[in-house]
Protein backbone atom coordinates (compact mmCIF):
# COMPACT_ATOMS: atom_id res chain seq x y z
CA UNK A 1 0.00 0.00 0.00
CA UNK A 2 3.19 2.34 0.55
CA UNK A 3 3.71 3.34 -2.79
CA UNK A 4 5.83 2.38 -5.50
CA UNK A 5 7.99 5.63 -5.50
CA UNK A 6 10.05 4.90 -2.43
CA UNK A 7 13.31 2.63 -2.88
CA UNK A 8 11.36 -0.52 -0.72
CA UNK A 9 14.79 -2.32 0.38
CA UNK A 10 15.82 -1.85 3.94
CA UNK A 11 19.23 -0.61 4.91
CA UNK A 12 19.50 -3.18 7.53
CA UNK A 13 23.01 -2.64 8.35
CA UNK A 14 22.59 0.98 8.94
CA UNK A 15 19.70 0.21 11.54
CA UNK A 16 21.75 -2.60 13.07
CA UNK A 17 24.87 0.51 13.49
CA UNK A 18 22.37 2.35 14.86
CA UNK A 19 21.33 0.22 17.73
CA UNK A 20 24.81 -1.06 18.13
CA UNK A 21 25.84 2.83 18.77
CA UNK A 22 23.10 3.16 21.70
CA UNK A 23 23.81 -0.35 22.85
CA UNK A 24 27.07 -1.99 21.96
CA UNK A 25 26.02 -4.96 24.29
CA UNK A 26 23.00 -5.82 22.78
CA UNK A 27 22.60 -8.50 19.88
CA UNK A 28 19.69 -8.86 18.00
CA UNK A 29 18.16 -11.97 17.11
CA UNK A 30 18.04 -12.94 13.06
CA UNK A 31 15.45 -10.71 11.41
CA UNK A 32 14.15 -8.37 14.01
CA UNK A 33 16.17 -5.43 12.24
CA UNK A 34 13.26 -5.78 9.68
CA UNK A 35 10.35 -5.16 12.80
CA UNK A 36 12.70 -2.64 13.97
CA UNK A 37 12.64 -0.39 9.97
CA UNK A 38 8.87 -1.10 10.09
CA UNK A 39 8.69 0.36 13.04
CA UNK A 40 10.41 3.24 12.28
CA UNK A 41 8.79 3.13 8.88
CA UNK A 42 5.55 3.93 10.54
CA UNK A 43 6.79 6.48 12.77
CA UNK A 44 7.76 8.85 10.03
CA UNK A 45 3.82 7.74 8.60
CA UNK A 46 2.59 9.16 11.48
CA UNK A 47 4.68 11.90 11.56
CA UNK A 48 4.70 12.90 8.42
CA UNK A 49 0.44 12.80 8.40
CA UNK A 50 0.94 15.07 11.34
CA UNK A 51 2.87 17.57 9.80
CA UNK A 52 1.19 17.18 6.85
CA UNK A 53 -2.25 17.88 8.78
CA UNK A 54 -0.51 21.17 10.33
CA UNK A 55 1.15 22.55 7.13
CA UNK A 56 -2.66 22.55 5.87
CA UNK A 57 -4.11 24.10 9.09
CA UNK A 58 -1.60 26.94 8.43
CA UNK A 59 -2.56 27.08 4.86
CA UNK A 60 0.95 26.29 3.96
CA UNK A 61 1.70 24.94 0.83
CA UNK A 62 4.57 23.34 2.28
CA UNK A 63 6.12 21.43 5.65
CA UNK A 64 7.79 24.08 7.44
CA UNK A 65 9.90 23.31 10.66
CA UNK A 66 7.30 24.48 13.03
CA UNK A 67 4.92 21.81 11.60
CA UNK A 68 7.40 19.29 11.94
CA UNK A 69 8.27 20.52 15.54
CA UNK A 70 4.78 20.38 16.23
CA UNK A 71 4.10 17.05 15.35
CA UNK A 72 7.15 15.51 16.66
CA UNK A 73 5.48 16.70 19.88
CA UNK A 74 2.17 14.81 19.26
CA UNK A 75 3.94 11.55 17.93
CA UNK A 76 6.02 10.59 21.01
CA UNK A 77 7.88 7.54 20.24
CA UNK A 78 6.05 5.58 22.48
CA UNK A 79 3.05 6.16 24.24
CA UNK A 80 3.60 5.08 27.79
CA UNK B 1 44.60 16.17 -5.42
CA UNK B 2 46.67 14.21 -2.88
CA UNK B 3 46.90 16.47 -0.26
CA UNK B 4 43.25 17.36 -0.06
CA UNK B 5 42.91 13.32 0.27
CA UNK B 6 45.23 13.50 2.97
CA UNK B 7 43.73 16.46 4.80
CA UNK B 8 40.11 14.76 4.27
CA UNK B 9 41.42 11.13 5.92
CA UNK B 10 43.02 13.03 8.72
CA UNK B 11 39.49 14.87 9.56
CA UNK B 12 38.16 11.84 9.25
CA UNK B 13 40.19 10.25 11.62
CA UNK B 14 39.99 13.24 14.25
CA UNK B 15 37.49 14.00 16.95
CA UNK B 16 35.34 15.49 13.91
CA UNK B 17 34.14 11.43 13.02
CA UNK B 18 32.86 10.86 16.47
CA UNK B 19 30.24 13.41 16.40
CA UNK B 20 29.27 12.63 12.63
CA UNK B 21 30.26 9.35 11.69
CA UNK B 22 30.06 7.89 8.29
CA UNK B 23 26.13 6.31 8.69
CA UNK B 24 25.01 9.73 9.09
CA UNK B 25 24.49 11.00 5.54
CA UNK B 26 22.90 7.38 4.89
CA UNK B 27 20.35 8.01 6.86
CA UNK B 28 19.10 11.48 6.83
CA UNK B 29 19.26 10.91 3.24
CA UNK B 30 17.19 7.49 3.63
CA UNK B 31 14.75 9.33 6.79
CA UNK B 32 14.59 12.09 3.82
CA UNK B 33 12.95 9.95 1.39
CA UNK B 34 10.74 8.29 3.47
CA UNK B 35 9.33 11.41 4.85
CA UNK B 36 8.98 13.04 1.65
CA UNK B 37 7.27 9.99 0.12
CA UNK B 38 4.97 10.09 3.16
CA UNK B 39 4.11 13.70 3.58
CA UNK B 40 3.44 13.79 -0.06
CA UNK B 41 3.92 17.79 -0.16
CA UNK B 42 7.29 19.77 -0.80
CA UNK B 43 9.56 20.00 3.04
CA UNK B 44 12.00 22.58 3.88
CA UNK B 45 15.27 21.87 4.58
CA UNK B 46 14.89 22.89 8.25
CA UNK B 47 11.72 20.97 8.63
CA UNK B 48 13.89 18.07 7.66
CA UNK B 49 16.38 18.45 10.58
CA UNK B 50 13.71 18.74 12.73
CA UNK B 51 12.35 15.20 11.59
CA UNK B 52 15.86 13.92 11.47
CA UNK B 53 16.06 14.74 15.33
CA UNK B 54 13.14 13.34 15.68
CA UNK B 55 14.14 9.90 14.25
CA UNK B 56 17.73 10.02 16.63
CA UNK B 57 15.01 10.39 19.66
CA UNK B 58 13.05 7.39 18.34
CA UNK B 59 16.13 5.11 18.13
CA UNK B 60 17.79 6.01 21.05
CA UNK B 61 14.10 5.52 23.19
CA UNK B 62 13.38 2.05 21.00
CA UNK B 63 16.96 1.46 21.85
CA UNK B 64 16.49 1.72 25.78
CA UNK B 65 13.62 -0.40 25.15
CA UNK B 66 14.76 -3.11 23.47
CA UNK B 67 17.07 -3.62 25.75
CA UNK B 68 14.71 -3.90 28.81
CA UNK B 69 12.55 -6.11 27.10
CA UNK B 70 15.77 -8.56 26.76
CA UNK B 71 17.06 -7.77 30.19
CA UNK B 72 13.29 -8.59 31.44
CA UNK B 73 13.47 -11.96 30.18
CA UNK B 74 16.99 -12.41 31.20
CA UNK B 75 18.70 -12.30 27.43
CA UNK B 76 21.05 -10.43 26.31
CA UNK B 77 19.62 -10.73 22.82
CA UNK B 78 16.63 -9.17 21.43
CA UNK B 79 14.06 -11.51 20.15
CA UNK B 80 11.33 -11.34 17.81
CA UNK B 81 8.94 -11.27 21.00
CA UNK B 82 10.51 -8.45 21.93
CA UNK B 83 9.95 -6.64 18.97
CA UNK B 84 5.89 -7.46 18.91
CA UNK B 85 5.99 -6.33 22.53
CA UNK B 86 7.16 -2.88 21.10
CA UNK B 87 4.92 -2.16 17.94
CA UNK B 88 2.34 -3.71 20.56
CA UNK B 89 3.30 -0.35 23.06
CA UNK B 90 3.36 1.90 19.84
CA UNK B 91 -0.35 0.79 19.38
CA UNK B 92 0.43 -0.51 15.84
CA UNK B 93 -0.35 -3.87 16.61
CA UNK B 94 -3.67 -4.75 18.07
CA UNK B 95 -6.00 -7.30 18.58
CA UNK B 96 -7.26 -5.99 15.24
CA UNK B 97 -4.27 -5.40 13.70
CA UNK B 98 -1.32 -8.60 14.20
CA UNK B 99 2.05 -8.00 13.73
CA UNK B 100 1.79 -10.32 10.48
CA UNK B 101 -0.88 -8.09 9.07
CA UNK B 102 1.52 -4.76 9.44
CA UNK B 103 4.36 -6.90 7.96
CA UNK B 104 2.38 -7.79 4.64
CA UNK B 105 0.91 -4.35 4.45
CA UNK B 106 4.21 -2.53 4.45
CA UNK B 107 7.72 -4.41 3.89
CA UNK B 108 8.38 -6.06 0.85
CA UNK B 109 8.30 -9.30 -0.73
CA UNK B 110 11.51 -10.65 0.04
CA UNK B 111 11.29 -9.68 3.82
CA UNK B 112 8.13 -10.71 4.10
CA UNK B 113 9.59 -14.27 3.46
CA UNK B 114 12.04 -13.93 5.82
CA UNK B 115 9.35 -12.59 8.43
CA UNK B 116 5.95 -14.79 8.03
CA UNK B 117 5.63 -18.52 8.81
CA UNK B 118 5.13 -20.03 5.64
CA UNK B 119 5.79 -23.63 4.46
CA UNK B 120 8.52 -23.62 1.79
CA UNK B 121 9.75 -26.27 -0.43
CA UNK B 122 11.27 -29.31 1.22
CA UNK B 123 8.37 -28.88 4.27
CA UNK B 124 10.51 -26.54 5.90
CA UNK B 125 8.97 -24.07 7.55
CA UNK B 126 10.55 -20.18 8.26
CA UNK B 127 9.48 -19.19 11.94
CA UNK B 128 8.52 -16.00 13.08
CA UNK B 129 8.78 -16.16 16.78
Amino acid sequence: SSGAKMRRTVPRGTLRKIIKKEKPQLRLAANTDLLVHLSFLLFLHRLAEEARTNAFLDKSKMIKPDHALAAGKVIKPFKS
Amino acid sequence: PLQSLQAKLAAKSSGASHRRPRETGIVSSWVKKVFSHYAKMPVTRDAFRIVEKCSERYFKQLSNDLEAYANHAGRKTVEMADLEVLLRRQGLVTDKVPVQVLIEHHLPLEYRKLLIPMAVSGNKVIPCQ
